[in-house]
């Protein structure tokens, strides 16, 4: 009974680092790749929404973890109140990626909770991966001791994926699920559905279930049928 | 029931919600003790927290997965094998870890001098050489990331070398706290007091985080009389001068005046430039001075943003495979010098200034001449020069219509009482801080 739990039942299966699509983020996943395999690993990762920030902190966590490392994944978004004090309860060890950080800008107890924790993690020399949809100077923080640490890590900015990055990231992920995604299925779905990533991934999700199914190959008349009622 | 916490955290996913799920119960370790299933939590608040909160619903869903009850036992603990001690030899004891945090990096070679900074490194040097007697309590305060930890630290580092017996204690004033509570809780307060008070040399960072902790303050300042007392060397560090750190109590604020206080300013672009070559050659990343250069005219508020753009650009080359050029670096760096660029503004420091000098901002651009508005009037003039890409005549302009040699003229005028002037100088430091920071 001591295995750890299951990553597939602890973050999305997709959420790999070899199943990012890294379009103009090249540096940013050879950044994290290098941080879990011990490289300088106090990175901050900004982005707007959907581009890329979670799957990479979730990838390096599961990355470290498949590696009997330890790791932990934490989104100051979902956190429950009072945040302070359960950003107090983290351990400070391994590899910690720390995503949203912009949740906490104005609530003073839980800046001065991270500021802590990054302190502790400092002195555990643990590693940690921020991500957040803004630069530091930009989050709105209060607590400048705070601004000032998450500034002094290696910034990444994330860039959105264009189409043609977009359309790389289904084949890739339809790929692994065996399933073939020809150019006149994806024109015909770009033209009709939204096209941010998380949409995109749970579209795939719903056509790789359905096709299973139905055992059929994934053509137009296939989505048509499939999203006829939406 | 191998897998039967793997299934119940399962069940559980789709139940509750995902932040405690991630937080508080896949931390959880589990093992099965001859039918019992043991989960360790990694800490007390993580124990308390299940237990009050979802311990009837774990237990709930493991009985309903084995379909039988299942004996449960909730614990602080983990399942790795507890490391044996190291042997050793009879008769001989064990050496005595000395626990005292410091890094080691932090030395005073490695401590990049400048105006701005060459005080407190003097006094740091004094203090490492005759601890409790040169200067006692020494206290260094400024704006986070001018180099106050690396000064303390160092002093630390450097009575270890001299004293490698000196029992020494550097924290975080956070965990002073923290280890506070955690005796109180567990009512060994003898052996917190003990511990702070037996030291020869205690080192407190960031000592403004007391504020509104009454009973910090007064553990604190009974630590601090009985260390003062026996000479014993206190060094601390603050973001502002005490006296301006609200909800501190007035004998502490007045204790920390015993010694000596000296403030560590903003560096100037020549000690930017040279902390930012110290650290890459420290690192060994080839950094061009033109792009050392680069990095300290644009990035002016502390050296832990400087560190940040150096380890960024560095990181870009060594993936891109390029060598560090300006090109590369202004690439790089664009966003962060676009916010920069973007947060000072002319309308920025006219309205920092006013508000500085608690003026009304058509004041402060109005044409009277009252001394009380012309010099924060010409500060602002010579800010906007010194913090701004704007030529003379545009910064006239948006004084109400100014020459440009009215322009020249506050500039040269500012720059000369800030060497003859201390306070004027401080409120240009002060200003630069707020604007930068």
């Amino acid at each position: 009974m001591n295995r750890q739990f299951p990553l597939d039942l602890r973050w999305p299966p997709h959420q790999r680092l070899d199943a990012f699509w890294p379009g103009a983020n090249v540096p940013a996943l050879q950044g994290v790749s290098d941080a879990v395999e011990g490289g300088d690993a106090w990175l901050y990762l900004q982005g707007g929404s959907g581009t890329g920030k979670s799957h990479l902190l979730i990838g390096a966590c599961r990355a470290a973890i498949e590696a009997n490392r330890p790791a932990r994944y934490v989104s100051l978004v979902e956190l429950p109140a009072p945040r302070a004090e359960t950003i107090a309860a983290i351990e400070a060890e391994g590899l910690l990626a720390i995503d949203d950080v912009q949740a906490i800008t104005g609530d003073r107890e839980a800046e001065r909770a991270l500021f802590d924790l990054y302190n502790r993690a400092k002195v555990a020399n643990a590693r940690v991966l921020f991500a957040a949809d803004a630069s530091p100077l930009d989050l709105g923080i209060g607590l400048p001791d705070l601004v000032s640490r998450l500034a002094m890590c290696t910034q990444y900015v994330l860039r959105p994926l264009d189409d043609a990055g977009r359309r790389a990231m289904l084949r890739l992920l339809a790929g692994r699920m065996g399933l073939r995604l020809d150019d006149d299925v994806l024109d015909w779905w770009f033209a009709r559905r939204p096209r941010d990533p998380a949409s995109l991934v749970a579209m795939l999700q719903q056509i790789d279930r359905a096709a299973l199914a139905a055992q059929r190959r994934v053509t137009i008349p296939f989505l048509r049928e499939l999203w006829q009622g939406d | 029931m191998s897998d039967l916490w793997q299934r119940c955290l399962a069940r559980l996913e789709g139940e509750i919600e995902p932040g405690v799920l991630h937080t508080w119960l896949q931390p959880l370790q589990a093992r099965d003790d001859d039918g019992t299933l043991r989960l360790f939590a990694p800490n007390t608040y993580t124990l308390e927290f299940v237990r009050n909160g979802y311990l009837a619903r774990i237990e709930g869903t493991l009985s309903a997965l084995a379909g039988r009850p299942v004996p449960l036992r909730l614990e602080v603990g983990s399942i790795s094998p507890v490391p044996k001690p190291l042997a050793t030899s009879p008769g001989v004891p064990p050496p005595v870890a000395q626990q005292h945090n410091l890094d080691p990096h932090y030395t005073f070679d490695n401590f990049v001098e400048g105006k701005s900074n060459q005080l407190g490194k003097a006094a740091a040097m004094q203090v490492a050489h005759n601890p409790g007697r040169a200067y006692n309590p020494l206290l260094l305060y400024g704006g986070t990331g001018l180099g106050k930890t690396h000064l303390m630290q160092a002093a630390g580092n450097l009575m270890l070398k001299h004293n490698p017996s000196m029992k020494l204690l550097y924290v975080h004033s956070e965990r002073f706290t923290e280890m506070m509570i955690a005796a109180l809780r567990n009512k060994n307060m003898d052996d917190f007091k003990h511990r702070f008070r037996s030291v020869d040399a205690l080192l407190i960072d960031d000592i403004q985080f007391f504020a509104g902790k009454d009973a910090t303050q007064e553990e604190f300042f009974h630590t601090f009389n009985t260390l003062y007392e026996s000479r014993q060397q206190i060094i601390l560090t603050c973001d502002r001068y005490p006296k301006e750190v609200d909800n501190l109590e007035l004998r502490l604020k007045s204790r920390l005046g015993w010694g000596l206080s000296v403030a560590i300013e903003p560096p100037d672009f020549e000690t930017r430039a040279a902390i930012l070559l110290e650290k890459a050659q420290t690192r060994g990343i080839p950094l061009p001075s033109d792009v050392a250069l680069l990095l300290a005219r644009r990035i002016r508020s502390n050296v832990r943003e400087l560190e940040g753009a150096l380890n960024t650009v560095a990181a870009q080359a060594n993936l891109s495979g390029r060598g560090i050029t300006v090109e590369l670096a202004q690439e790089t760096l664009r966003d962060l010098f676009n916010v920069h660029a973007r947060a000072i503004t002319v309308q920025n420091i006219q309205k920092t200034v006013a508000d500085y000098y608690q003026l009304r901002l058509s004041d402060l651009l109005s044409q009277r001449r009252l001394r009380s508005l012309a010099r924060p009037r010409q500060i602002a003039m010579a800010l906007a020069k010194e913090l701004t890409e704007h030529s003379l005549p545009e910064i006239g302009e948006a004084f109400g219509g100014k020459d440009h040699t009215t322009v020249m003229h506050a500039c040269k005028k500012i720059r000369s009482l800030c060497d003859t002037d201390m306070r004027l100088r401080q409120d240009w430091d002060k200003l630069i801080r707020i604007l930068t920071g």
